[in-house]
């Protein structure tokens, strides 16, 4: 089976209820938004707060339902600048229930170049994409691009 | 000045590999998830019911930690045995108000400990909700949960309150010190 077509198949069980963006140190919430970001077809852009560039470690929050049971739940997190992938994080959950709603939360501390990238070249430059697997099999994948206002 | 998970990387750190893993279990409305969002430094006010788990990833100079909260709901609970493996500190969460269920909380506990892959995996248990003024004490629980026979076990009770954070910085220093050495 084809990539695509197991996407297909496991995709309508599968959906993501909610992003979230945090500065690290604070826990407080910079960014949100409540909406299916588990979209293959579309980006999708999130506009945030330019003084995000200034934080040390923004935490990235996903939120997930699945209506099927999961033998070996995975996913793999890029944040890419144009193309290049800036941080990136293999996550393995193993199995997950049928109808549960679940949390994926990743910190990871800024290195020290990222940050001095400045915001007019950063923004709409950097996306966050998320692909989620079971097994081999891809569910779902979600890119946001990040626009700096 | 550091805050939040990456300071509690910070303290594992020197002590293990390059990715240590602290499981967070406990029956239903024991204050798992409040638990883990003040560690994170979060807010604590609209915390729901987990219906499944919330897991909290950090990384610092290539080293991770990755803290599981796994829903106590009863038809969930079958699924904590899934992700005993690799653990390197087992938390466990009681209320303490909760009088009713605590013998069913203490049998929980015993069961999850026989696991063979929970194996010299160090044990605190934080004694929550230390706030309200039914709660009983931290040795009072300890006493009827019997953690006092427990063998072969490095174990650690903390009274605490985890929606004020009284006793949750002092429990995970406990954690931090005690977590097993890959």
């Amino acid at each position: 089976m084809s990539e695509e077509e197991s996407s297909n198949e496991l995709e309508g069980g599968f959906q993501i209820n909610w992003m979230i963006l945090r500065d690290a140190d604070t826990g407080n919430i910079i960014w949100q938004e409540n909406k299916d970001f588990s979209s293959s077809k579309t980006e999708h852009q999130a506009y945030v707060p330019v003084k995000i560039l200034d934080l040390r470690a923004v935490s990235r929050e996903i939120n997930f339902s699945t209506t099927t049971e999961m033998e070996n739940f995975r996913l793999d997190q890029k944040v890419l600048f144009k193309g290049r992938i800036l941080e990136e994080w293999f996550f393995e959950m193993g199995f997950v229930g049928a109808n549960t709603t679940n949390t994926w939360q990743s910190t990871i501390e800024a290195a020290p170049e990222s940050q001095m990238m400045p915001a007019k070249v950063l923004n709409g430059n950097v996306t966050i994409e998320t692909h989620f697997y079971d097994k081999q099999d891809l569910i779902t994948k979600s890119v946001v691009r990040l626009f700096y206002v | 000045m550091l805050k939040g998970l990456l300071t509690l990387l910070r303290k594992i750190r020197p002590n293990t590999d390059k990715e240590a893993r602290i499981l967070l279990i406990g029956l239903d409305n024991a204050g798992k998830t409040t638990l883990l969002k003040q560690l994170a430094s979060e807010e604590v006010t609209q915390v729901t019911p987990t219906a499944g788990f919330n897991i909290k990833s950090v990384a610092a100079e290539g080293f991770k930690l990755n803290v599981w909260d796994i829903g106590g709901q009863d038809k969930i609970r079958a699924y904590w045995r899934n992700y005993f493996e690799n653990t390197d500190m087992l938390i466990y969460v009681i209320d303490c108000t909760d009088r009713n269920r605590l013998s069913e909380t203490g049998d929980e506990l015993l069961s999850i400990l026989s696991d063979e892959r929970l194996r010299g995996v160090p044990l605190l248990v934080f004694a929550n909700k230390q706030d309200l003024p039914t709660a009983m004490s931290a040795s009072e629980v300890a006493e009827k949960i019997k953690l006092v026979e427990l063998e072969n076990r490095t174990w650690q009770i903390q009274a605490c309150s985890a929606i004020k954070g009284d006793g949750v910085k002092d429990g995970m220093n406990w954690a931090c010190k005690n977590i097993k050495k890959n």
